[in-house]
């Protein structure tokens, strides 16, 4: 049972998704220096004001997740449009909705002072103590709205789309092989995986929307009062299930480009089907592990954030990773630089769960939740996961070399980015372990043994991006010679 | 606990780093191995199989008893713990060592962590505190000594400045 690769079309020369991954590539680098700028102040190897460092922060947060969202999101296009009819004039207006809402977000930072970290959790952005005005606050939910219906857009053409194809969602999530033991055609993994995404981003985008549209009323309307622990639900829910979708929307590329390195079609089974149905369930209801130190929730309800953070990590460890792995094993694949960033954003994505489902145990939590042991698995699981299967499509789109391996000036780059980010995320980790806390602009002496080989390691890491795009560019500039699979 | 999650994750990081970098270097053609259809089926539903039975073995051993049980009964001393921008307020705020004291925690305006440290700089433990809601914690403090309160939960321009101490005293 594999998929049928000889009905897709081929991969589209032209924008609007490819400008979207360029763009998203040059974010990425300029939230890279603003990463850096905040390490290097925090070692007290430069001075900042704290204001600037927690405006930057916000801007760093909701930079790379929004980045992160617009890449992806380009991945999912780029590729679900090969087997199904998108309608490219919806990715336009897209592109329109959520450049102003960065517009908007980046004036609220810089002009307006909102520091209230991407999150906007309940009822910072409206007090802040003085710092921002409520107008300002109102300005950054307004411009975070407009980037989120920008996505809701998308899903809804994607919903569209994989109906029209396939007839319902249950027959493109692959549900008639799953509960049936056969369905003809089977929906190619990219149809699988773009269904569950669809379903759980548009969920959790409505409830985002509702959050953002509450915080605005309270801002707006005198005398209303919400409920700060159903705020909190709703934001986390909403930002656990978007930054997840980034990566589950990444791993497309994994199933469209691995296999024209190997050969071997990425297979189409019940059990991958399965998966992705179990990521679909578990993606959503894994989001009180963000309130674990809430012990006004429900029991229950946080048992079911430690069992599924756990729980959450199978499928990934299990199929994803164990599949690429025996898709690769044997094949006979000779890796470039895309195709090894796309199997290293798998291996990265997968070491970085490891960290995280732990900091999911209740008992471990207690002792790591908001030190820097947050920030050191999810930097594991973004720079060199969803990030990293970025920079391999978006080389594996722009061309070029193709595919004699790696040429010294590959080896340079994916060994900077490599080192820079294993380290950095460990450096993280290692911090957190010493009970660093987490998005503190003033750092202890103590603390900044280990601010410095941060600095160091994302400096790497910059330098390895900063290759990456530049050989982007490049490619896309040049004429593309003959390109694997191409 | 800390030095021990940290090991444990940097092995299972380093376990998985080994296993794509076998792979990698096996990637000409020839036995497959492992990685041939049956084998690897094979291999696979051990690793789900395995993956289950750890999984509910780590649940049991970490839930069991609920780590977020709050002391109970006549010897428990409890505060109350008020957080406002940018400030902590303890009633009370020293307390006897070798006696469980159960933390009631709270806010006046945002979401801000009451974070102890021990003597050492070392996370004890923490819980949020949030406007409207009153979280509950647990703890009893072994060594007598001066405290530190951090807020583990970003609240603004003095979030890294919102620190107070509690006061540990010899018991009697």
């Amino acid at each position: 049972m594999t998929p049928r690769l000889s009905a897709v079309r081929a991969v589209p020369e032209l924008p609007p998704a490819r400008i979207a991954l360029l763009l998203g590539g040059l974010v990425f680098l300029l939230m890279m220096v603003f990463g850096l700028v905040m390490k290097a102040s925090q070692a007290e190897l430069l001075s900042m004001d704290p204001r600037l460092f927690y405006e930057i922060m916000t801007a760093h947060g909701i930079g790379m997740v929004g980045t992160a969202g617009l890449t992806g999101l380009a991945v999912l296009w780029t590729f679900l449009g090969r087997h199904v009819d998108l309608d490219e004039r919806v990715f336009w207006a897209f592109m329109a909705l959520f450049l102003s809402g960065v517009v908007v977000i980046l004036g609220s930072i810089f002009v307006g002072g909102f520091a209230g970290a991407w999150t906007f959790l309940y009822p910072l952005p409206a007090r802040s103590g003085g710092v921002w005005s409520p107008a300002t606050a109102v300005v950054y939910l307004v411009g975070l709205a407009l980037v989120g219906v920008a996505f809701l857009l998308v899903h809804l053409e994607c919903a569209r789309a994989l109906r029209s194809r396939w007839g319902s969602l249950a027959r493109a999530l692959g549900w008639p092989l799953l509960f049936g033991g056969q369905q003809d055609p089977l929906p190619p993994p990219t149809v699988i995986a773009a269904s569950a995404v669809t379903v759980f981003n548009t969920l959790g985008l409505v409830f985002g929307a509702a959050a953002i549209t509450m915080s605005i009323i309270d801002i707006l309307v005198a005398g209303t009062i919400l409920d700060p622990l159903l705020a909190k639900n709703m934001i986390y829910f909403f930002g656990h299930v978007f930054i997840n979708a980034t990566i589950y929307m990444a791993v497309i590329a994994v199933y469209e480009i691995v296999p024209l390195y190997t050969g071997r079609p990425w297979k189409v089974t019940r059990l991958f089907a399965g998966a992705w149905s179990v990521i679909l369930v578990f993606v959503m209801a894994v989001y009180t592990h963000h309130l674990l130190q809430d012990t006004v929730m429900p029991p229950w309800s946080l048992v079911i954030g430690q069992v599924l953070s756990y729980g959450s990590a199978v499928p990934l460890v299990a199929v994803t990773a164990f599949g690429l792995l025996t898709n690769l094993h044997r094949s006979g694949a000779t890796l470039d630089l895309p195709a090894a960033l796309l199997v290293l954003g798998v291996g990265g994505w997968t070491a970085g769960v490891m960290p995280a489902w732990i900091d999911g145990i209740i008992a471990v939590n207690k002792v790591m939740h908001n030190t820097l042991w947050v920030p050191g698995h999810f930097h594991m699981y973004l720079i060199l996961g969803q990030v990293a299967m970025i920079w391999g499509t978006l080389l594996w789109l722009a061309g070029g070399r193709r595919s004699g391996g790696f040429v010294a000036s590959d080896r340079l780059f994916f060994a900077s980015y490599l080192i820079g980010g294993a380290g950095l995320a460990i450096s993280f980790l290692v911090a957190g372990a010493a009970s660093v806390p987490r998005r503190w602009a003033v750092h202890d002496a103590a603390w900044i043994v280990h601010d410095i080989p941060g600095v160091v390691f994302a400096a790497l890491v910059l330098l390895g991006a900063s290759g990456f795009f530049a050989k982007s560019i490049v490619g896309l500039i040049a004429v593309p010679e003959e390109r694997v699979g191409r | 606990m800390q030095e021990q999650v940290l090991a444990v994750s940097l092995a299972a990081v380093a376990a998985v780093a080994a296993v794509f970098a076998k792979v990698l270097r096996e990637l000409q053609p020839g036995e497959a191995g492992w990685s041939a259809a049956e084998a690897a089926a094979k291999l696979r539903a051990r690793l789900l199989w395995g993956s289950l039975v750890m999984g509910a073995a780590i649940a049991l051993l970490t839930l069991v008893p609920w780590p977020h049980a709050v002391a109970t009964g006549p010897e428990v001393v409890s505060v109350t713990v008020r957080a406002r921008l940018w400030a902590w307020e303890l009633e009370p705020a020293r307390v006897p060592a070798n006696t469980p004291v159960v933390f009631l925690a709270t806010s006046e305006d945002v979401n801000h962590g009451f974070g102890v440290f021990d003597l050492q700089g070392r996370l004890l433990f923490q819980t949020q505190a949030m406007p409207g809601w009153v979280n509950k914690v647990s703890w009893t403090f072994a060594e007598p000594g001066r405290y530190r309160i951090l807020c583990l939960e970003y609240c603004g321009l003095v979030h890294h400045g919102m620190i107070a101490e509690l006061d540990v005293v010899p018991k009697g």
